[in-house]
């Protein structure tokens, strides 16, 4: 019995972690869905959201190291911090810049080029951005602290204690993560799903000249899907980076939203979701169950294993559309 | 007169498409483009649209020389169209691709559909209204659900003509609308253009390969050949042109 609630909370914290999978998957989802490109950068802009947040809410001077390395300033801060509301909004202000310029000095340039030229445009995006962060912020561990909640829930752990004689360890944080995932989610269905905006994205996604002929700007299409997604992760990087540190392994952490959207299909946010917590409870339990057998650490490939596996029989993922050609 | 095109010419590298093309479309006429495959009709479209921008001449529209030639605000100004070998949002069922036509004429903002309730919302339904309506005249209520890519043909292009009827277009650009069709779903495609030109007042230019088609239907008739225009004029006329007879049916040099 112990064992067994043992399991249980292991799988709950499975599904914490999944979420925050699927906020890094929903990035992913959200510009291929609209624009057709799988954004290969979508982790590293996960990276250099949470980046730039602290970098912002500190005070930290931009390229330090570049100027202390050319002109021996050795200034770091300017000695101020900024209150988290104004370092948010100040973030995804950037972001909505780092959307322009991808518009104008990519994807401008590859209209009409074959997807696999638009995601090597990307891969090369990642690598930059990833640099770029580096050098604007410097590359050292940083603590993300916004006033989330943190620390383990008393409430659920007495609640747990009292219902099942086992209290449950549930950080307030990966709590308060599902919540912002769920509320993140339900409108951007509802968006998608539901309005004209919507009905653009979609009409992008599936054919350029179309779409321009009933009078849709693929520029400003593109600009508004990668601020968007810049939106999605800047979510992603505040709850990884107050879960783990703001760290150049996050945009490692990111590609586990590779196998995420192999299971839930690359086209659909409720995929993105339900993927994210397949994995994140299947790892976990796999690792809880087979780890102490087959020796540990199978937390690493387990993911991508499964979603190999699944592929199989679903190739366009639990939820992705099939596509089927009419011969 | 709705639209002039006054001396286009466009080339692909050493390709001549279009060589100083020139003719006029009336407001609330049926204006056909005819000749052999290759003559240039497809690029004249898709100069009209802007999709292509022609090296020389120019096109007046509504008494006003073009400037830009982007093609999403060529379409804002009235001018819809449907493709040769149909462009319609796969993804996406009759019924959204029909409203996908609606874009231009979408009035909330941004913030106002993110936020949905109150205008934005009333105005969804205001679209859905006329869609509707659409749908109705092109007898597809049927299908309104269906993903576009399960359907066949006819009715594919059926959709593909309510996408562009949707956004209530002054001049509308038909390429081959019956092509690869049966005789019944032809008959059916003649009445809605002729219904859409006759009830709405819509002027339709088209591009055809069938001459029965187009002598029945259409008011004014250009005839292109390798990218000139070789004769314009009512059908009666055009039938009878020795030019269009030689270009049409190959004439023993």
């Amino acid at each position: 019995m112990q064992q067994l609630l043992y399991a249980a909370e292991v799988s709950l914290n499975g599904l914490t972690t999944g979420v925050l999978y699927s906020l890094v998957a929903l990035g992913y989802v959200l510009i291929f869905k609209s624009s057709g490109v799988f954004n290969y950068s979508q982790g590293v802009m996960v990276l250099f959201a949470a980046l730039t947040l602290v970098g912002l809410q500190r005070g930290q001077v931009p390229f330090a190291h570049l100027w202390t390395a050319m002109f021996g300033t050795h200034t770091y801060f300017f000695g101020w911090t900024l209150a988290p509301a104004i370092a948010v909004i100040l973030t995804l202000g950037i972001m909505v810049l780092l959307a322009i310029l991808v518009e104008r000095l990519i994807l401008k340039h590859l209209v009409n080029q074959h997807p696999i030229i638009l995601f090597m445009a990307t891969i090369g995006l990642a690598y930059f951005i990833e640099g770029f962060g580096d050098l604007l912020w410097g590359s050292e561990v940083k603590k993300l602290d916004i006033g989330l909640p943190v620390g383990i829930s008393e409430t659920v752990e007495a609640w747990t204690a009292e219902w099942f004689g086992y209290g449950f360890f549930i950080d307030r944080l990966d709590l308060f993560a599902g919540l912002v995932a769920a509320v993140l989610v339900g409108l951007l269905t509802l968006l998608l799903r539901y309005s004209q905006l919507g009905r653009t994205l979609r009409a992008v996604a599936d054919d350029h000249q179309a779409a321009l002929s009933v009078g849709i700007s693929l520029r400003l299409v593109w600009v508004f899907v990668w601020s968007a997604a810049g939106f999605v992760a800047l979510v992603a990087g505040i709850m990884w980076g107050a879960k783990s540190g703001v760290q150049f392994s996050l945009s490692l952490i990111a590609l586990k939203a590779l196998p995420v959207l192999m299971l839930g299909g690359f086209t659909s946010i409720r995929g993105a979701i339900v993927g994210g917590l397949i994995i994140g409870v299947g790892e976990k339990l796999f690792d809880f169950l087979a780890g102490p057998i087959i020796g540990g650490a199978t937390e690493n490939w387990f993911a991508y294993v499964l979603a190999l596996a699944f592929l199989m029989f679903r190739p366009q993922g639990l939820f992705g559309e099939k596509i089927i050609e009419r011969v | 007169m709705l639209m002039e095109v006054r001396g286009v010419s466009l080339r692909f590298g050493g390709v001549v498409a279009l060589d100083d093309v020139s003719f006029d479309i009336a407001k609330g006429e049926i204006r056909a483009i005819i000749g052999p495959n290759g003559a240039g009709k497809s690029s004249m479209l898709n100069v009209i649209n802007g999709f292509y921008r022609p090296q020389q001449g120019d096109i007046w529209y509504r008494g006003q020389k073009r400037e830009s030639g982007k093609p999403h605000k060529i379409a804002g100004e009235g001018i819809a169209r449907t493709f040769q070998n149909i462009a319609l949002f796969e993804g996406m069922s009759a019924l959204d691709n029909i409203m996908c036509g609606r874009l231009t004429l979408v009035r909330s903002g941004f913030w106002k559909q993110l936020l949905w309730w109150g205008p934005a919302e009333r105005e969804e339904f205001e679209h859905r209204e006329r869609v509707e309506h659409i749908i109705d005249f092109l007898e597809i209520q049927a299908i309104r659900k269906t993903p576009v890519g399960q359907l066949p043909y006819g009715l594919q292009k059926r959709v593909e003509l309510g996408r562009a009827l949707a956004s209530e277009p002054t001049l509308l650009l038909l390429d081959e609308p019956m092509a690869g069709m049966n005789n019944e779903e032809k008959e059916d495609m003649c009445r809605f253009v002729l219904d859409v030109n006759e009830e709405l007042g819509t002027t339709i230019v088209l591009i055809e390969h069938d001459m029965g088609v187009v002598m029945d239907i259409a008011d004014r008739v250009v005839v292109m050949d390798h990218g000139q225009l070789i004769a314009d004029g009512i059908p009666a006329e055009i039938m009878h042109n020795q030019d269009v007879i030689d270009a049409y049916l190959g004439v023993a040099h």
